[in-house]
């Protein structure tokens, strides 16, 4: 009788593991399918439709009628929003996180921490909604741009989107510094303000530099919030408050119209595939700070 | 400098010499700045929802909650987009959650140091920065274009369940970590399997926790837009505007706010965007809400501590 109970726990706890086991080797079948087929279908444009790899990156000519999908216009248009994002988003990402870490008070933390947990929540489409009816009328009014749609615009919409990534990241390099550090340095005589720019800010490099890379990352992939206010023109913007396309908007503009097995649907899966790649290599470069760090 | 040798008045005004002065006002201003840039994220984000509530708060009737989509005239309302965001949560959380949990426990639990976990853990993070419009277009490939399927809420869902994967198995993992050991050894000390521990004492401590992570991540998929776009199509169902089968096409309220911007040729845009965007919200706080309340009161009913 014992020994049965036993002989069944026994084989419950193999079944267990196995089920168990089968869930993680799905996650890596999950990845190593998604990667496969997106390289596959994303590569169609150069080894099916004979595009060359050269001018998708490098050629501004979006021209489908002429059979050149030259993408460099979205490229830029995603390197110039990711750059205005972070430029705005980061800084002030890191300054509230230092604040979270080594000033507020319980009860602030309190307040704060919910609140950018409710700005995660938000969905995208709601913060490209409300750039789109109240941001883009005050650049119209106040600015050059004539329709309001603007690369700027598209910044700042996700500026305040990828503020809860680098926020609670930066916060958490903070937090998780040797107390013996501040100590030291309160000892030596110094101020809060000057233990924080010269012993924490350089201690938590490492953590900082995780915090806006995978806020770059989050900016790189956004994509409604940015489509509903940077206004899809297929042209380099000529200033901050000009028109552009990036990659993400691009694809979801003209994914819905796009014919199944055309140059215009390998166009925009390669471009999804290029997505796919950057969003990797920063996770790489993630991995290899923090081994490197410990 | 021999500071005994030195008479007071110097000692004086070294003390409070300007640079003294200087470095307490540099650090007094530069907490009175962190403060304000803290405080302004919080009036940002009331801002925000005082600003939705102004601009949506009248279109929010009965008729439009409630109502049918109406496709070229003027009226329509929200009623099919509401069920279908959360028919697709629903069916997205029924594969999510086992599977995740499950992943969740092997990593916290089981998997020793080694060259598998290293996989999973790399395919985890690899997952979880996958673009949602990328993953949109890969739930195009294989649901509509390899399976056939055309635009279904079981596409769309599947679709959410890889891209939530990830911070699921996050969630389960970090409150497997949050359960003390000396719990694990006690259950095995009385004779308990490994597995007996885990599903009797670990996942009932840890159930507080993993609540929370859910509910916060249910908010999440029911905004999803972009990986649904391609997937879960951008109409109800034709058969029926609340529509059970998983085989059919399913708008969801966050696509058709986009979707109504867009493409469609109603006339009343902004009153549907408005209307949309502030139920869209009210649903976020909803779930931001529950899921603190909620969380805390099942593990306090569970395991008699609050997480």
């Amino acid at each position: 009788m014992i020994a049965s109970i036993a002989q069944r726990a026994h084989r419950n706890e193999r079944i267990a593991l196995n089920v168990l086991r089968f869930a993680a080797y799905f996650v890596i079948f999950a990845m190593a399918v998604l990667l496969l087929y997106l390289a596959v279908e994303g590569t169609k444009t150069f080894f099916v439709d004979r595009f060359s790899l050269f001018s998708f990156l490098f050629s501004p000519t979006y021209d489908l009628d002429s059979n050149h999908p030259g993408a460099a216009i979205f490229i830029v248009g995603t390197l110039l929003v990711t750059v205005f994002a972070i430029a705005v988003g980061g800084p002030f990402g890191i300054a509230v996180g230092v604040f979270l870490s080594e000033i507020a008070p319980p009860r602030m933390a309190l307040v704060l921490k919910p609140a950018i947990e409710l700005m995660v929540g938000i969905p995208s489409v709601v913060y490209g909604w409300l750039g789109l009816v109240f941001l883009v009328p005050i650049i119209r009014e106040h600015t050059s741009s004539a329709s309001g749609f603007s690369l700027a615009g598209a910044g700042i919409v996700l500026a305040i989107m990828i503020l809860p990534t680098v926020i609670s990241l930066s916060e958490d390099a903070f937090t998780s510094l040797p107390q013996a550090l501040r100590e030291g340095s309160f000892a030596l005589g110094a101020t809060r303000f000057q233990t924080i720019v010269r012993v924490l800010l350089p201690s938590a490099s490492t953590g900082l530099a995780v915090a806006l890379i995978l806020g770059i990352a989050r900016a790189v992939g956004e994509t409604l919030a940015i489509q509903l206010v940077i206004g899809n023109a297929t042209a380099f913007p000529v200033n901050v408050f000009a028109p552009t396309a990036t990659l993400t908007t691009v694809i979801v503009g003209q994914m819905p119209s796009a014919t199944e097995g055309s140059l215009q649907e390998h166009a925009l899966f390669s471009m999804a595939f290029l997505l796919l790649i950057i969003a990797m290599l920063l996770i790489l470069v993630v991995r290899f700070a923090l081994r490197k760090r410990s | 400098m021999d500071i005994m040798a030195t008479p007071p008045r110097v000692l004086n005004s070294l003390a409070s010499s300007s640079g003294v002065k200087a470095r307490k006002f540099a650090d007094r201003t530069a907490t009175v700045v962190l403060w304000c840039m803290a405080s302004s994220i919080i009036l940002l984000l009331a801002a925000f929802i005082i600003y939705m509530f102004w601009i949506g708060a009248r279109y929010l009737t009965p008729a439009f909650i409630f109502g049918l989509p109406a496709e070229t005239s003027a009226g329509g309302g929200i009623g099919p987009e509401i069920y279908n965001s959360f028919y697709i949560l629903i069916l997205t959380l029924i594969f999510t959650v086992p599977i995740a949990t499950a992943a969740g426990v092997y990593l916290q639990e089981y998997a020793r140091p080694g060259r598998f976990r290293e996989l999973v853990v790399f395919s985890a993070e690899s997952l979880a920065t996958v673009p949602s419009i990328v993953m949109g277009l890969f739930g195009l490939l294989v649901f509509v274009y390899l399976f056939k399927w055309k635009f279904t809420a079981l596409g769309g869902a599947l679709t959410l369940t890889l891209l939530n994967l990830p911070a699921l198995m996050r969630v389960t993992q970090e409150a497997l970590s949050s359960v003390p050991d000396s719990f694990r050894e006690a259950s095995m000390g009385i004779g308990a399997t490994k597995w007996q521990t885990i599903l009797r004492v670990v996942l009932p401590s840890a159930i507080g926790r993993m609540t929370t992570g859910i509910v916060l991540i249910a908010g999440r998929i029911f905004g999803e837009t972009a990986a649904l776009i391609f997937t879960a199509g951008l109409s109800v169902s034709t058969n029926s505007p609340y529509d059970i089968n998983p085989f059919h096409t399913a708008e969801t309220l966050a696509v058709h706010l986009w979707y109504t911007h867009t493409e469609s040729i109603v006339p009343d845009v902004d009153r549907i965007g408005n209307g949309s965007a502030l139920v869209l919200l009210i649903m976020v706080l909803v779930f931001n809400i529950s899921a603190r309340v909620g969380g805390r009161a099942l593990s306090k009913r569970l395991t008699g501590r609050p997480s």
